[in-house]
């Protein structure tokens, strides 16, 4: 029987990594720019490159697919993540209002250095992910204070404040970004439905130390992921602190989706769909869960992002948009079947 | 010897306090068991014994040790407790539910000892599942499913188990079956078993002593025979019943009884 699941396990984890590759394939390819395969690895090996190659290559499609890659990656995580401590398969940061907090400080922060952004360096869009934090922690914060009741976070409670939240927050920040002046506006605007337009190899680095130091925390507490989705009294007694794994699970979601939704805007859905895919894949232990999580979240926001750049070419459909138009019947089809 | 003691203790649902000034000591190897009204607060007073639920006054000592000082996982080695509706996800397989039990003992749970397999498997034998051991808690009927509740509690290896309604929702022969396995459980590990019950004969067959609470007060303590009689049965549970002697059991029964208000009517 364990040889079966890990036969399954690692078919999920090659052909994943294949669609990701083929995935990254396309989109590296095709464009208003048709490159082929030895273009590409001509540039990448610096066989024989040219510097409009180069300029497509490595300042367009690359940081773009790069970013669009490690954002899915975490949000599929953090979706795990906010699934498994609310005991709730129909949850993901968005509904918990995390999203829209750091969407809201980000906005501010677009806002408050308006204009100054374009010529952005290094250091402003480092310290993007941190204004993103102190958004997801403030509104993470507040849905602490609502949603906690008898000494305990109560997840039913957690999941409807999340939802006031994130309306009220979400409101806040367009209401911010009405005051701002046109360029502004249209860039937050785009921002906020989640685009990956702008990106370029500052986000990428903003983003990584992030998952790189998350990310692992997360895997390490798997197995009190497993406990959690026994009631909560029965966790207790078999001895977790579960207050106390709880926040750090939450704060460990809530810093990846800080630092993804700084570079991404505000992406719905994929950590409501990431999970449940790998759930059906993969089984219910976290130990591999997580991981397929992140990878099919990646898969997701590399083919969105392929499908809004190309499909109404040369406009371009912001990718949170596209998820959300692939999430919508998903969604549905899940309340469907959680009803029967 | 008590090896589980409240004293002065508080209990609180939001603004509406369950009990107060409880005082109450568990023998160690024996069978407890609380009985009373729906709402009387035994449940309360269980899982706060357990931990599951802060007092808002008052301190519970583990071995004269106050467990609010001690570390949860500490606690999780001598004392296990059962809730009234435990729930799994369904695809979970039945052993890997019982394997969770060793989780205060190991390091890491990827990693079973040979020790940890040992007290699983005799966790599915003194439960009696080994037969479904491979299923899916989904797959699962009711009874089956406690025992399985029960053997992951068991593979805790405590001391003391605490159990809340054990047997509530199962039909007349599982009932028994859980709480003969409880029986055994005491005479053959010593173990110290704190339980809730509504059935009084099985209150009354099964424990060493029985402690009756009524509207958040322990109305008495002691030994079935003392417990179970019509003068206390009608001060806890407002009945009139009717008590003899089950000469096979040597413990009084319930054979018998009526509501007082439907008598004066």
């Amino acid at each position: 029987m364990n040889k079966d699941s890990l036969r399954r396990y690692s078919t999920v984890l090659i052909v994943s990594i294949i669609l990701i590759l083929l995935a990254v394939y396309v989109s590296l390819t095709n464009g208003t720019y048709d490159l082929s395969v030895r273009d590409i690895l001509e540039t990448l090996f610096r066989i024989n490159p040219t510097p409009d190659k180069d300029l497509v290559i490595f300042e367009f499609r690359l940081p773009r697919i790069i970013v669009a890659a490690l954002v899915g990656f975490g949000l599929g995580i953090a979706g795990t993540v906010i699934q498994g401590i609310t005991k709730n398969g129909l949850a993901d940061p968005g509904i918990l209002g995390i999203n829209s907090g750091a969407s809201l400080t980000i906005v501010l922060f677009i806002f408050l250095f308006n204009g100054k952004l374009k010529g952005a360096g290094l250091i402003s869009i480092l310290s993007m992910p941190l204004f993103g934090l102190i958004g997801g922690l403030g509104s993470a914060l507040l849905i602490y204070l609502f949603a906690w009741k008898n000494g305990r976070l109560d997840t039913q409670r957690l999941i409807l404040v999340g939802i006031a939240i994130s309306s009220g927050l979400g409101a806040l920040s367009l209401f911010i970004s009405l005051k701002m002046d046109a360029a502004d506006f249209e860039m937050a605007a785009v921002w906020i439905n989640g685009s990956i337009w702008g990106a370029n190899w500052k986000y990428i680095v903003s983003i990584i130390p992030w998952l790189l130091v998350l990310v692992p925390i997360i895997i390490s507490k798997s197995f009190v992921l497993d406990l959690f989705q026994l009631e909560e009294d029965s966790v207790k007694s078999l001895g977790v602190s579960t207050e106390k794994e709880k926040g750090v699970l939450l704060l460990a979601a809530i810093g990846i989706v800080s630092a993804c939704v700084s570079v991404s805007g505000n992406i719905g859905f994929v950590g409501l769909l990431a999970p449940h895919i790998a759930k059906t894949l993969v089984g219910i232990h976290h130990n591999r869960v997580i991981f397929v999580s992140g990878l099919v979240g990646m898969l997701l926001l590399i083919a969105s992002d392929f499908i809004g750049k190309t499909i109404f070419s040369p406009v371009e459909l912001p990718v949170g948009i596209v998820i959300s138009i692939i999430g919508i019947p998903y969604f549905v089809y899940l309340l469907i079947k959680s009803k029967a | 010897m008590s090896i589980l003691k409240v004293k002065d203790l508080e209990s609180c649902y939001e603004n509406f306090r369950v009990f107060k000034d409880i005082d109450l000591e568990i023998e160690e190897g024996k069978i407890t068991t609380i009985i009373g009204p729906n709402g009387c607060g035994k449940s309360t007073l269980l899982k706060t014994m357990g931990r599951i639920i802060k007092p808002s006054s008052g301190n519970v000592y583990l071995k004269n040790e106050n467990i609010s000082k001690m570390r949860t996982k500490q606690i999780a080695k001598s004392l296990a407790l059962l809730p009234q509706n435990p729930i799994a996800p369904s695809e979970l397989k039945v052993e890997e539910l019982v394997s969770y039990g060793r989780f205060p003992h190991c390091k890491k749970m990827s990693k079973l000892t040979n020790k940890d397999r040992e007290v699983i498997d005799w966790a599915i034998n003194i439960t009696k599942i080994s037969e479904f051991r491979e299923r899916q808690i989904g797959a699962l009927s009711g009874g089956q499913r406690q025992k399985v509740w029960l053997a992951m509690a068991l593979a805790q290896e405590t001391e003391i188990l605490l159990l809340d309604e054990p047997t509530t929702y199962l039909d007349m022969s599982h009932q028994l079956e859980v709480l003969k396995i409880v029986e055994e459980l005491n005479r053959e590990k010593k173990c110290t078993i704190v339980m809730v019950l509504h059935d009084i004969n099985h209150a009354s067959r099964f424990s060493h002593n029985i402690v009756a609470m009524k509207k958040g007060e322990i109305i008495a303590t002691g030994e079935p025979k003392e417990i179970i009689t019509k003068h206390i049965l009608k001060n806890v549970f407002n009945i009139d019943a009717r008590v003899m002697i089950d000469e096979e059991i040597n413990s009084p029964v319930c054979f018998g009884y009526d509501s007082i208000d439907l008598e004066g009517a």
